[in-house]
């Protein structure tokens, strides 16, 4: 009984996902993508819970789909969606290239790997109640895996400072040139 | 006296090294004084060496002086090696004391020329080019000294670089000496293998019985030797010589370098005498060299011109004397020769240093009155080139002559050439002595030295004469000429009057005897014939005086103008024509043709299409920078699938 | 719990993956080329998680989050440039903007 529950809501999420994942990539506007990519986070997040990876999920939710699609939101209405022709442009091999490598990406991925793992994908761990939770991700982040957790941080820190100074407005990034300039001149007058 | 023997040979060198290094840092004069004093103390160095050799017997004369080894090749050594004997002391004497004097006359000659400094190094760097190569150990030595003497004279000839002439007549001297130079080392490559050394005296002794062997190597060595003496074939470029300045011609041209060819065929005479015919050949060369260069003498109007042809005609005798085993008369003839023809140019040299550079007999003519010394001095050294006793040339001439009575049916042709010789000497010395420093003077004589002070002795400052003149000033000075300039022409004057009576064959013999320890002679002539030579000379020397005299001195005698000869002689029997018709103009043919049809489609045209190709590629690569971030992104997914296909497939 | 063998997911994120490649291949707009990097993202994200769960070791979800702050950080970027793209008044074209071409 519950193998049957839990195969229904995989084939609904993951339904779900491929299709937002396709409506990302065909809608004209960009508005409606970027809606279709929230729901294709939220999809995902209802896949990681099924494997057990509780706080990524809840991650998933609070960060991507939260933060990082507020931002596309708010910019996708600053600068106005345009409808125009999605698949148009580029040189002529450039649709029949895109489809020909992401065809053999997809083929490769499944059959390969597939293939060669064998049986070895269906022996799935032992695990405990408290895989995916909050006290072991942070536990492993800050014995096994600091540097990362470190450098993460570093990476957003950088992130945002670059925010910062490619959102600084016009005349502002300007007259700080300007004045950069003026003290390279007095340093270098006698 | 090895000690002094180096000295005497490193002495010009350190002038020459001297003079260069310090630039403008000397004035022109110092460097002209260095360079004399340099080339004293190499006189007074082989004086001493001389003394030295004198006194020892004549079996213990050889001393050779190793100072470096620079090749070693198995058994076969090259060093740096001089040889002092009889032979090398009487060269090195002469060069060192005639060019003394020679370059002492040149501190007068070449008084205010702008690049004073540059011709006393390199007439330095000639005495010690030629000091090598009298002084040479070995034949590579020699070599070097050969090659440095062909240097210091493109150097020289070329000196007033801004003229094409001389530039031009620089380049023809040296070209044709390096004729000689390849002969003569395929010759030495012979002696290697045959001999494994090239040390004297081991390398000129070559056993009999080496027929073809010996003849080639004296043939590859009179190459050399007519290369550098100017004889027939390879004698066209020394009349052209004469753009150098005349103390140039003095030294090199006639004293010295020209010399060498003589003295390499003394020193190698053991090698020479293996080999007969080419002997004979040598011998021939001279007498036919001796009637051509007398008979081209007679329609020159380039007073030292006139003089260079009378040289290459004196060689042919020395030549001659060589080529019949007369070794010791023949370096006597060189030893008296360089002591006439020196003054004679010398002289020359005065009379052209007063009239601004004028050369041109015709217009020089009836300057004599005008320079009474130099025209005592000219006379002087005129009958010791015609060979009147009792001047020096009298004595070395005559037995050169007296030499070939000694050696069969070959000789008496010899003979009778070497007296037409000198029926011709006398008739175009005779005529140059009598057009210059007789009779009237010529307006351009009259205009240049008379002009405001119409007093002889007294030459005004004037500016350098514009047609055909050379860079040359006139310079204001009492008498005929500054001291430098007449010191040396009077000192050469007594040397060609008793120069020749050092030997008096068959009275008295000292320089036979000197040099006999290292090349006797092949044959002595006997007393009658030394009488019956010595008379016909003289005779027919006065002979060819007199009949210049009726035609140049008196005028009764009208100047024969037969066309054909006149054209003949004057193209110099058309030798220049016919080496620029049978090597030059083939070589430039083919210069062009390998240049039209190799060098520019092959070789540059490979380049250039490699070049050409190498931008088509680049283009095309470029091509692939497209600027558009899709084709890169393209690039990226299509790399990832077919790596990944790579990745298992390893596995 | 059983459920769809990882086979099954590992298929869903390699799907994803091509989706994504597709749209940013093809897409012309800045702005849906960002979107289409995400869902290649995910798509690795999810592979990430289902093998993590495959093996029972948390490394692959610490790494699932590094990827998930990394490309929070890239978007923040990205999207500040296609502002200053914006306020410049160049076409959002990614055709356009090829100024580098060689």
């Amino acid at each position: 009984m519950a193998n049957v529950l839990v195969w229904a809501v995989w084939v609904v999420a993951a339904f779900s996902c491929l299709a937002s994942g396709i409506a990302v990539v065909s809608f004209s506007n960009p508005f409606y993508s970027a809606l279709a990519l929230i729901g294709n986070l939220a999809s995902l997040a209802v896949l990681y819970l099924l494997l057990s990876a509780e706080f990524v999920a809840a991650g998933q939710v609070l960060v991507y789909a939260g933060a990082v699609m507020v931002m596309f939101l708010f910019v996708t209405a600053y600068l106005g969606g345009r409808a125009d022709a999605p698949w148009a442009g580029g040189p002529s091999w450039q649709q029949f290239g895109a489809v020909v490598a992401a065809g053999a990406i997809l083929v490769e991925v499944i059959v390969v790997i597939g293939l060669k793992a064998g049986g070895r994908l269906s022996h799935e761990a032992k695990i405990d109640a408290g895989f995916g939770s909050p006290h072991r991700i942070g536990r492993v982040f800050l014995t096994d895996h600091l540097l990362a957790f470190e450098i993460t941080s570093v990476v957003l820190l950088v992130a945002a400072i670059g925010a910062v100074i490619l959102g600084s407005h016009a005349h502002s990034q300007a007259a700080l040139a300007d004045e950069l300039s003026h003290r390279r001149e007095a340093d270098a007058r006698p | 006296m090895i000690v002094a023997a180096w000295i005497c040979l490193v002495a010009p060198l350190a002038a020459a090294l001297l003079i260069t290094l310090l630039g403008t840092g000397i004035s022109r004069r110092a460097a002209a004084y260095v360079s004399t004093t340099s080339v004293l103390g190499s006189f007074a160095a082989a004086a001493v060496v001389f003394a030295k050799l004198w006194g020892e017997s004549p079996d213990a004369r050889s001393h050779p002086s190793t100072v470096w080894e620079w090749l070693t090749a198995g058994s076969f050594h090259v060093g740096l090696r001089i040889l002092v004997d009889p032979l090398s002391v009487f060269m090195m004497l002469i060069v060192s004391g005639v060019g003394f004097l020679i370059v002492a006359y040149s501190i007068g000659y070449m008084d205010g020329d702008k690049e004073e400094r540059r011709y006393f190094a390199y007439m330095a760097l000639f005495v010690f080019s030629m000091l090598l190569l009298v002084q040479a150990g070995n034949f590579v030595i020699l070599l070097a000294g050969w090659g440095l003497v062909g240097l210091s004279s493109y150097l020289l000839i070329g000196f007033w670089h801004d003229r094409p002439a001389a530039v031009a007549a620089a380049k023809k001297a040296f070209i044709m000496n390096a004729i000689g130079d390849a002969t003569m080392a395929l010759a030495f490559f012979l002696l290697i293998q045959h001999r494994n050394t090239l040390n004297f005296p081991p390398a000129l002794h070559v056993g009999p019985g080496h027929g073809w062997l010996v003849n080639l190597v004296a043939l590859g060595l009179l190459g050399g030797a007519v290369a550098k003496s100017a004889q027939i074939p390879l004698q066209t470029w020394l009349p052209d010589a004469m753009e150098g300045p005349t103390p140039v011609s003095a030294l090199i041209h006639a004293a010295t370098m020209v010399t060498a060819g003589v003295y390499l065929i003394v020193r190698c005479h053991s090698i020479f005498e293996q080999a007969p015919r080419v002997e004979e050949l040598a011998a021939g060369l001279g007498a036919g060299t001796l009637l051509v260069a007398g008979l081209i003498a007679l329609v020159q109007t380039d007073i030292k011109r006139v003089i260079a042809y009378s040289t290459m005609s004196q060689i042919g005798y020395m030549f001659l004397g060589a080529g019949l085993g007369a070794y010791a008369n023949a370096m006597f003839h060189l030893m008296t020769h360089a002591f006439f023809k020196a003054l004679l140019f010398l002289a020359a040299g005065v009379v052209i240093h007063a009239l601004a550079g004028e050369q041109d007999i015709r217009k020089l003519a009836g300057v004599g009155r005008l320079l009474p010394v130099t025209r005592i001095a000219f006379l002087i050294g005129s009958l010791a080139l015609v060979g009147m006793p009792p001047f020096a040339g009298f004595f070395s001439k005559d037995s050169i002559i007296a030499a070939e009575l000694a050696r069969g049916w070959y000789g008496y042709v010899l003979f009778a050439a070497a007296l037409g010789g000198t029926f011709l000497t006398g008739l175009y010395t005779w005529r140059l002595f009598l057009i210059v420093f007789t009779g009237e003077p010529s307006p351009f004589v009259r205009e240049h030295l008379m002009g405001r002070s119409h007093a002889y002795g007294q030459e005004g400052a004037h500016e350098a004469d514009a047609s055909g003149a050379h860079e040359h000033d006139v310079h204001e000075h009492r008498g005929e000429g500054p001291f430098w300039l007449m010191g040396p022409v009077l000192v050469l004057a007594v040397l060609s009057v008793v120069g020749g009576w050092i030997q008096f064959a068959p009275l008295w013999d000292p320089l036979s005897t000197w040099l006999e320890g290292i090349a006797p002679p092949l044959a002595t002539p006997s007393g009658t014939q030394e009488a019956v030579a010595s008379v016909l000379a003289v005779a027919l020397g006065l002979g060819g005086i007199g009949i210049a005299y009726l035609m140049y001195g008196s005028r009764k005698l009208a100047v024969p103008r037969i066309a054909w000869a006149q054209s003949l002689l004057e193209h110099k029997f058309y030798f220049d024509e016919a080496y620029d018709l049978a090597f030059y103009r083939p070589a430039v043919a083919l210069a062009r043709a390998l240049g039209r049809w190799i060098e520019g489609p092959i070789i540059g045209g490979s380049i250039k299409e490699l070049a050409a190709g190498f931008r088509e590629a680049g283009l095309g690569t470029g091509r692939l920078q497209t600027g558009l971030v899709r084709t890169y992104a393209l690039a990226i997914a299509a790399s990832l699938a077919v790596l990944t296909i790579v990745f298992v497939a390893v596995r | 719990m059983r459920g769809p063998d990882v086979i099954w997911y590992l298929a869903v994120a390699a799907f994803l993956f091509a989706t994504g490649t597709l749209g940013v291949l093809l897409r012309r707009s800045p702005l849906i080329v960002l979107l289409s990097l995400e869902i290649m993202l995910n798509g690795a994200n999810l592979a990430l998680i289902a093998f993590s769960r495959l093996h029972g070791e948390s490394s692959g979800q610490i790494f699932a989050l590094a990827v998930m702050a990394v490309a929070a950080s890239e978007v923040v970027v990205g999207l500040g440039l296609i502002v200053a793209v914006a306020r410049k008044r160049l076409d959002l074209d990614v055709d356009k903007l090829s100024v580098l071409r060689g």
